[in-house]
């Protein structure tokens, strides 16, 4: 590779990467995840740590799929990865919900603001369900 | 527009004549001697029930003296009828004509908002819980769909592939432990964010949700508000005009 190919390869990686990192980020903050844990947990003091966390997933995310990293881990591993990954996506899932202003429309027009909680609950059961009909029955 | 108006109003008169309605403190006079002071601070928004009256007390706190507090909380301010709908605004120059026609000669010093929004609220029927049953089906299979839909949309299935392949080491097509845990956590995850588990264990502060209903609610008003401003606006040009 020419060194003028090298730089351009360089500058082009550099300038997807910046691209799509702070467009990732942007979308978490957007969305209010961090002050929403933080907030849950009580440890406004420490989001530093938990954008640490978030680039440091990323970085390393995306290193270890491009080189293809690989560890023998036990089973049992993938059920604890699988249940963090399910929490996270399921805060997405909630955050977005929110955003949309789903449910306040939804029951003040209906006149049911008491039975918000129930709604909430169909939503949360809703994924659920689709989540594990998906996996375990629609392709088994 | 009416603020627009009630601003050119006040620079031409003297100091004291305001028909203050923004004017939130200022003095409102007829008189020139010292009168009793009447203090009055209106709600922003309050429920009364259908078909009754709209009296002081219902819109206002009133600070006064004594004997003529009471008076004043009874003061009659509008008798909504049928058609004028359920969201009634009534604005501080309503509430002061309507306190100096019966009691002329009080000096009236308004606080707090220049409006308020009265939803007259029809006796509740029970919603039915088959609308209930409805609705929550609705959510249920739309959650459901629009999580396989993500799920499509992200290439789920050859990311968790890939994912348990990582951890393992090894293929796996179908890393049920994973897909399960996964499925468990999203539900885990959504009532994490809407605080519902731990509301009572760990603090105080409102949940997203709760927080989203009041601003929705606030930004009805604000609009219902503005609405029935500009109708009165209307109404009042086209009675001059006449």
């Amino acid at each position: 590779m020419s060194p003028l190919a090298a730089g351009l390869a360089i500058f082009l990686g550099l300038a997807g990467g910046v691209a799509i990192g702070s467009g990732v980020i942007a979308l978490f903050i957007v969305l209010d995840m961090i002050p929403r844990l933080a907030q849950v947990t009580n440890s406004y003091d420490k989001v530093h740590w938990y954008e640490g966390a978030m680039i440091a997933g990323a970085v390393i995310g995306t290193v270890a799929d491009f080189w293809d990293w690989k560890v023998a881990g036990p089973w049992l591993i993938t059920g604890i990865v699988g249940l963090f990954n399910g929490v996270f996506v399921g805060m997405l899932a909630a955050a977005l919900t929110e955003v949309l202003n789903v449910l306040p429309i939804l029951a003040k027009r209906l006149h049911m603001q008491r039975y918000l909680f129930g709604f909430l609950l169909a939503m949360v059961f809703g994924k659920m369900a689709g989540s594990l009909f998906e996996w375990f029955i629609y392709r088994p | 527009m009416l603020f627009l108006r009630a601003k050119s109003k006040s620079k031409a008169s003297p100091p004291l004549a305001y028909y203050g309605q923004y004017a939130s403190g200022r003095v409102v006079s007829m008189e020139k001697e010292s009168a009793s002071i009447v203090y009055l601070r209106l709600r922003k928004q309050v429920g009364l029930p259908a078909g009754a009256p709209i009296r002081l007390r219902d819109v206002a706190r009133v600070l006064a003296e004594p004997e003529l507090e009471g008076k004043l909380l009874e003061l009659e301010l509008d008798r909504p009828e049928q058609r004028d709908g359920n969201l009634i605004v009534i604005d501080t120059l309503r509430v002061i004509s309507a306190i100096q026609s019966k009691f002329p000669g009080l000096r009236i010093e308004l606080l707090g908002e220049p409006h308020v929004l009265v939803e007259m609220i029809k006796a509740e029927k029970k919603p039915s819980l088959l609308l209930f049953a409805l609705v929550w089906l609705l959510l249920f299979f739309g959650a459901a769909l629009t999580i396989m839909n993500f799920h499509a949309d992200v290439s789920m299935p050859e990311v968790q592939v890939r994912i348990v392949e990582m951890i393992t080491g090894e293929k796996d097509e179908h890393p049920y432990l994973f897909q399960g845990a996964y499925s468990v956590g999203i539900g885990f995850g959504m009532i994490v964010f809407f605080n519902h588990l731990f509301k009572k264990k760990w603090n105080e502060e409102p949940t997203p949700l709760e927080v989203e209903m009041f601003l929705y609610q606030e930004n009805l008003n604000q609009y219902v508000v503005a609405e029935e401003l500009k109708k009165m606006h209307r109404a009042d040009s086209s009675a001059k005009r006449n």
